[in-house]
This record gives C-alpha cells, sequence and structure tokens, in this order.
C-alpha cells in the first residue's frame, strides 16, 4: 500500500463528492442538533402493550374519596399545553418582539477567532478534509476516520 | 425582620428538581425525568425511583423540558405527583405557600401553564414563581450583608446565563445566554468516545458519570494538550475509567493507568481510556465555538454582560461573581473564571469569583431563606386573588 509515494489525500479527494458550504453549514448544524438529543437509541419499551391499569400515579387513588374535583390526568395537561419548543419561539417573537426577550440574551458571537480541532483525535489540526472541510491532525487520523472502530456508529466526519 | 414561616420550595430544574420544606437542613435532590431500563420491562422509573434500579445501562430518558424550557407537561405532572406523594416529599399546599422556580424569559404560555396547574390541580394556598437566579441572589445578599450587587452566572443543564442584579434587582438587558450546558457535555462525551473506542452512545446515564467523575477545567489549555500528547509517565492527565457492570460495580470510577495488567481483574473490567477528553469536554463552556456554536464563552459574556450596566455597578459586579448550577462542578471551574475575566477586566477593578459551598442547591438556600422576609406575603399570589383576577395579575407580580 504505501510502495508508491502519492499523497492519499489527494488521490481519495479527486473520487469523492467535494460538499459545498451549504451542505457544510447543514452537516454542522445536524451535527449541533445531534447534542441535544435526549436519548440515542429507541425506547426499550416501545413495543410492551401497556395494560391501562399499570400506571398508578398518587392522584386516581386520592381522588376517589370525598373530594369533590376529580383530579385531572396527565394526558390533560399534555393536549391543554400542547405547544413544541419552535412554536413558543416564534409565539414570543410575535407578542414580544422588542429585546430584551429569550432571542436577544443569546450571547453574541466571540471576538476570539475559532480553534481547530482533529475531528478523529481531538487534539489541534492543521489540515482541513478537501471532501467535506472536516479537520484532522495526521494522515493516521484521516486513515482512521475512514475505519472507525465500531462499524455499527459511524459518524462520518471525514 | 424576619418571620418564621415554613414554604415549600421547588427549584424545578431541566435535570434534578431541588424540593422540600424551608425548615429542613437539606433539599433533596430529584431526577426531574422518567428512565426506563432495559433491564426492568415491568415499570418506569420516577425521579429517584431509579435508585431501585439494578441495571442502569442503556437508560432510556423521557424529560419534561427542552432547551431549558418545560414542555411536555404529561411527563411533569407525573414526575411532581411522585415529588409532592407520601413516598418522596410530601407537601400541604393548602397550608404551606409555594416557592417555584422558572427559566429566565420564560415563555408566556408555560407562566400560564405554571400558574393554571399550581392553583387548580395542586390547590396551592399561595403561590411565588421565580428566576431561580433570584434565589441564587438573595441568598449571596444575606450571606454577605452590604453588597449592592451580584453577577450570576448559572450552568445548568440546558444552558449557561449569565445575569447581572444591582441592587437586588435582575437587568434584563444583560441577561446572556450561551447555549452550552451539561446535557451538550454529556452528549459530546458520548460522541468522541463512541468514534474513538467504545460504542456508548445508549448509555447517557453511565457517560454523565464519566463527566462528574473525571472530566476538569484546564487552567492552560494548550499546555494540558502537550501534556496529553505526551507517551507513558510524562502524561500526567491521562486515566482509565473503569466502567460499571452494575453486577459487581454499580458506579464506574477513575483510576490510574496501570502499566502492568493484572491479568483477570481487567479481563473481567470494561475500561476507557480517557486522555485529551477530560478537559476539552468542559472546554466547550469557555470557547463554544470549538464546537462550531458561535456564542461566546463564559469569561468573554460575563463582560459584556457587566458592560451593558450602568458604570457605577461595574466595579460591584466584577467583585461579586457567583457560580452556580451543576457545571460549576467540574475542578478548575471557578479558578478558570476568575483568572479570565482578571485578564479582561479593567486593571484598577478588583474581580472575586464565588463558587458556594453547593452550587446545586444554592438557589434552594435561597428559596427558603426568602421565606423568612417580611417582604415574602407581598410577593406571592393567593388563590383567591388568582380566581378574581387570573393571570394578568400573576403576570403582573412575578418577574419572570
Amino acid at each position: 500500500m504505501a510502495s508508491a509515494r502519492e499523497s492519499g489525500r489527494l488521490k481519495d479527494a479527486n473520487q469523492k463528492r467535494i460538499l459545498d458550504e451549504a451542505a457544510r453549514r447543514r452537516r454542522m448544524r445536524k451535527a449541533l442538533e445531534a447534542l441535544e438529543q435526549d436519548n440515542f437509541h429507541d425506547d426499550p419499551h416501545a413495543d410492551l402493550v401497556m395494560s391501562k391499569k399499570v400506571p398508578k400515579f398518587q392522584e386516581t387513588l386520592e381522588s376517589r374519596g370525598g373530594r369533590r374535583k376529580k383530579a385531572r390526568s396527565a394526558e390533560y395537561y399534555k393536549q391543554r399545553f400542547r405547544k413544541t419548543f419552535a412554536q413558543l419561539v416564534e409565539e414570543d417573537q410575535n407578542y414580544n418582539p422588542d429585546p430584551p426577550n429569550y432571542m436577544s440574551a443569546q450571547a453574541p458571537p466571540s471576538k476570539v477567532p475559532e480553534r481547530h480541532f482533529c475531528a478523529v483525535c481531538g487534539f489541534t489540526s492543521n489540515y482541513k478534509c478537501i471532501p467535506c472541510g472536516a479537520r484532522y491532525c495526521s494522515v493516521e487520523a484521516l486513515r482512521r476516520a475512514d475505519h472507525p472502530p465500531k462499524e455499527s456508529y459511524r459518524m462520518c466526519k471525514i | 425582620m424576619a418571620i418564621s414561616r415554613e414554604v415549600f420550595v421547588l427549584d424545578n430544574g431541566a435535570y434534578t428538581a431541588k424540593v422540600g420544606i424551608s425548615n429542613s437542613e437539606h433539599p433533596r435532590v430529584i431526577p426531574n425525568c422518567i428512565m426506563k431500563a432495559k433491564s426492568e420491562r415491568r415499570r418506569p422509573f420516577v425521579g429517584d425511583q431509579l435508585e431501585d434500579c439494578r441495571d442502569a445501562s442503556g437508560l432510556f430518558y423521557i424529560l419534561p423540558f427542552q432547551k431549558g424550557y418545560l414542555v411536555n407537561w404529561d411527563v411533569q405532572k407525573n414526575v411532581w405527583d411522585y415529588i409532592f406523594s407520601k413516598e418522596c416529599c410530601p407537601a400541604n399546599f393548602s397550608e404551606t405557600p409555594l416557592v417555584v422556580t422558572e427559566p429566565y424569559f420564560n415563555f408566556p404560555s408555560i407562566q400560564e401553564a405554571m400558574t393554571e396547574i399550581f392553583f387548580e390541580e395542586y390547590e396551592c394556598k399561595s403561590l411565588l414563581r421565580i428566576n431561580a437566579g433570584d434565589l441564587s441572589c438573595y441568598n449571596y445578599k444575606k450571606k454577605n450583608p452590604g453588597t449592592l450587587c451580584c453577577l450570576l452566572v448559572d450552568s445548568g443543564y440546558s444552558f449557561t446565563h449569565v445575569v447581572p442584579y444591582i441592587k437586588g434587582k435582575k437587568l434584563k438587558q444583560g441577561i446572556r445566554r450561551i447555549d452550552v450546558g451539561g446535557k451538550m457535555l454529556t452528549n459530546h462525551l458520548k460522541e468522541i468516545i463512541s468514534y474513538r473506542q467504545l460504542h456508548v452512545m445508549d448509555e447517557t446515564h453511565v457517560m454523565n458519570q464519566v463527566k462528574e467523575d473525571a472530566c476538569f477545567v484546564s487552567q492552560n489549555f494548550f499546555r494540558d494538550m502537550d501534556i496529553a500528547r505526551k507517551r507513558d509517565k510524562e502524561n500526567t492527565i491521562a486515566r482509565d475509567y473503569v466502567l460499571p457492570d452494575f453486577t459487581t460495580l454499580r458506579r464506574g470510577y477513575v483510576r490510574s493507568i496501570d502499566p502492568v495488567d493484572k491479568a483477570g481483574e481487567s479481563e473481567q473490567q470494561q475500561i476507557l481510556r480517557l486522555n485529551n477528553e477530560r478537559f476539552t469536554v468542559p472546554e466547550i463552556m469557555f470557547h463554544p465555538s470549538d464546537l462550531g456554536i458561535s456564542q461566546m464563552g463564559i469569561p468573554e459574556a460575563i463582560c459584556h454582560s457587566i458592560g451593558v450596566c450602568p458604570v457605577e455597578a461595574q466595579p460591584h459586579l466584577y467583585a461579586n461573581i457567583l457560580l452556580t448550577g451543576g457545571c460549576s462542578l467540574f475542578p478548575g471551574f471557578r479558578e478558570r473564571v476568575e483568572a479570565e475575566v482578571r485578564s479582561r477586566a479593567p486593571d484598577d477593578l478588583d474581580v472575586q469569583v464565588t463558587l458556594p459551598a453547593n452550587p446545586v442547591t444554592y438557589a434552594w438556600h435561597g428559596g427558603a431563606l426568602l421565606g423568612q422576609d417580611s417582604e415574602f406575603s407581598n410577593m406571592t399570589v393567593s388563590r383567591e386573588e388568582y380566581e378574581e383576577e387570573g393571570h394578568s395579575l400573576c403576570f403582573e407580580k412575578f418577574d419572570i
């Protein structure tokens, strides 16, 4: 493999599709969204059919006695206040457009220049992958990026 | 003037709820979520019921909060029902006033829902909704009488807020939010470990413990990077983390790297080798741009926030920087914030950064103290008032 003295980086780059700026930004945004995820895997109980009697939370037992008001179920509140985060932000911008508000409180971009780290090993990087723009620090890292340790989980950073 | 009055304080965080009656010494810290375990298929675990769970691997989280704001009300209702029940932290809202916290700039419809649920569902006698930071600031003022200002840095699960308080009042124009919190740090750690050595994407719970046990804030980032690059003995940063197996070991631990493998022992143990991960993960709070988030880091945001405050308040703000929230527990956090703010601040001003003994429960203790304040009853809204005037009174009285 190492017989010919040629750049693996340049050779591979010709074969791969080069992502444009918009696609790179999209990819970046996706990566940031992934960092907001609650779970990576699916609900382990998703296949279970819950008996209606199972989730007994306190309120149903207490409200049975002489109390006049029946406690509302969690489902009621789910329906009553159903609004996604995006809806809430949009609503806030319509009703409360003048700062200070949620949007205006966001910290502005830093004045310090960005630093660059290798997407594979985390150390400082001097090079950029030609097709996708991810950073890497050495030929070794670039090679490892094509063979992540676990095939089932590919971030495909480079 | 102090009044002896019991209040129930609920500091309702996105990761943990800090709850208790004001006369108890410490609040209970209850995970604010419902969890499902692979091993236990019969029931979900609500809050601290997780302690009953033998095998907490592959834990699935159902959270009431999203990006720091309460959106999943059915989940929250179930967690609250558990918290207020006899099993956890019994509350008698018909007699005890309730103090409940909300995030800064909480959206109006969430505020309405909060008011409604506590008055109509939990039948509270009187309610005070307040920002957790207001309580921390109150606590700080009580502990340090005579301070005029306080700059609060609350690094929580969903985000970090930098808030200037002048004479006990927050200056809303000065509030800065950095969208980096403990959740993002844990998820980032999960990603890089999964990419570099072992697939741990499903193990949020365990990796959060890894983060808590092993990560620290570097005092000199590039020097530590150089150390982490070294081999063997010269690398004083690398550590092994023994992962829990949930039969003999319930929580993992950090141990120094053992060059001589003790055969047998290490065969059974699963180990993560942590190197630059230990400090590049908390570093994101200081340089969000490392992950591509175009926002300032904490020290820069502190100076930016103080910059919009009145000039006469600025020296007091620099001298009273208060750190709260779970992310301020990283070793070295206070020192780093102090050093960086010092280097940015005008050199004739004093910079002092305080980290309370328990930054997680600091706001709760503030709430407990506020309950004793003679002004307290003027701050709350009673059920009669709510029934009379509805939400408009609450928006008027509660400054969220």
